[in-house]
């Protein structure tokens, strides 16, 4: 269980992160989603003890984590920016690495290499920046981490590479009750892997939930009737309107079959109803009502 | 098994607890078989294993399998099936989707209670 509780974080005058609350729970996959500078990176690096907070608290099975090397022995961090010492190549790094991490796993290592087809002996500078990313995820997957921190880990990789990377994650989730937390901004690949979704904006939680009960309240719908009606919608907790022509657009956020039975009362000419992709629901959230970002989505 | 559709709107937990009905009533999977482990079959679709655990408790709640502890999850016998009320909404609403292209393709009342009945009919295992 990976807690933060009321944190605050200033550089100089500016606030990063506002009285944020987090939570994970042990063996879940959770991706943190914000805008650009909505603070994810500056609360990742506050979790890995790498920025110290202001406020607040950050613990991980209830023991604070700046400064606790412990802790950090069972963490797995991978930077955005990612850093190697220099001059080193892959395998001067994991003896490094063997040192530091008493759960290294050398077979696994062996393997991920193979699997990844890394050449060991070549600089780590040399590699490309998607073949760094790699490198690094072999490396701290070799840690056996209890909690696996991503900053960004998909951006840059290719797509057998991106699959390949999940399956590690997903196994040893699955195998070993490891905790994951994920920032990014491929939304599609977010929704197929994790389980819970907190939504960032300007330093604080917009919400934080289970996915799929994220998924299953909020929907958009398209609704048409013979004439117009009074209050048509009324009983539906309607997010957002726009009408195009006779069509009305609605995001409600309601259960499915209360959504229904009320539309279906007033004997519409045409009834839709989807249910909202993350990329939209990050788009409503955090574009704002009355934000020009809506009209192209909606 | 079974393929994900990434790109589909239904969420991965409803795409699995989807197909692995499909499998269970089209008989594919058999009454008293044993399902994969949720580790399994997590690591082969690559899908986080607390959806995979949801869907097979969704499976449960719903009749379609049980769980014995220890041994893992098996098809449940035909006659302890639920019909979940949610379900049955969607199907209604589906439905009557349905009947509406109906209409609009220009079938008479009579042609479509024809074509509708037929279909039902086509469905042998039913006991009349």
């Amino acid at each position: 269980m990976l807690t933060v509780s009321d944190v605050d974080k200033n550089f100089d005058n500016f606030r990063a992160l506002n009285a944020l609350n987090l939570n994970v729970r042990r063996g879940s996959i959770y991706g943190l989603i914000g805008t650009n500078g909505a603070g994810k990176t500056t609360i990742i690096k506050a979790i890995t003890g790498v920025l110290k907070v202001d406020k607040g608290q950050i613990t991980i099975e209830g023991e604070d984590v700046f400064d606790n090397s412990a802790i950090k022995e069972r963490m797995g961090y991978i930077p955005d920016d990612l850093y190697f010492f220099a001059g080193y190549n892959l395998k001067e790094m994991a003896r490094f690495y063997k040192a530091l991490y008493p759960k290294w796993n050398s077979e696994r290592y062996e393997n991920m290499v193979k699997q990844f087809n890394l050449d060991e002996k070549r600089k780590l500078a040399r590699f490309s920046k998607g073949m760094q990313k790699q490198a690094a995820f072999i490396l701290i997957m070799t840690t056996m981490p209890d909690y696996l921190i991503l900053d960004e880990p998909i951006d840059g990789l290719d797509p057998i590479i991106r699959k390949l990377v999940w399956k590690y994650v997903v196994e040893d989730v699955a195998e070993r009750e490891m905790t994951v937390l994920v920032s990014s901004h491929n939304l599609k690949e977010m929704e197929g892997i994790c389980d819970s979704i907190g939504i960032l904006s300007k330093g604080n939680m917009v919400m934080e939930r289970d996915l799929d009960e994220l998924k299953s309240d909020i929907h958009k719908i398209q609704v048409a009737y013979k004439e117009k009606i009074e209050n048509p919608y009324e009983g539906l907790n309607v997010l957002h309107k726009e009408e195009r022509g006779t069509v009305d657009l609605l995001i409600v956020r309601n259960r499915r079959d209360v959504v229904e039975q009320i539309i279906q009362e007033r004997k519409p000419l045409l009834f839709d109803m989807l249910p909202l992709t993350l990329e939209e629901i990050f788009i409503y959230e955090l574009g704002g009502v009355d934000n020009e970002v809506q009209g192209i989505l909606f | 098994m079974f393929q994900l559709d990434l790109k589909s709107r239904k969420s991965i937990y409803e795409q699995v607890v989807d197909n692995l009905k499909e499998l269970i009533i089209s008989g594919v999977i058999k009454e008293e078989d044993k399902l994969l482990s949720v580790r399994e079959l997590s690591k082969i679709l690559t899908v986080n294993p607390n959806t995979i655990q949801k869907a097979y408790s969704e499976l449960e709640r719903q009749g379609y399998v049980y769980s014995v502890v220890g041994l893992g999850t098996f098809v449940a016998q035909r006659q302890k099936i639920k019909i979940d009320d949610s379900m049955l909404s969607d199907l209604k609403y589906r439905m009557r989707e349905s009947i509406k292209e109906l209409f609009y393709l220009g079938l008479t009342y009579e042609d479509t209670k024809k074509l509708v009945e037929a279909l039902i009919e086509e469905r042998s295992e039913w006991e009349c």
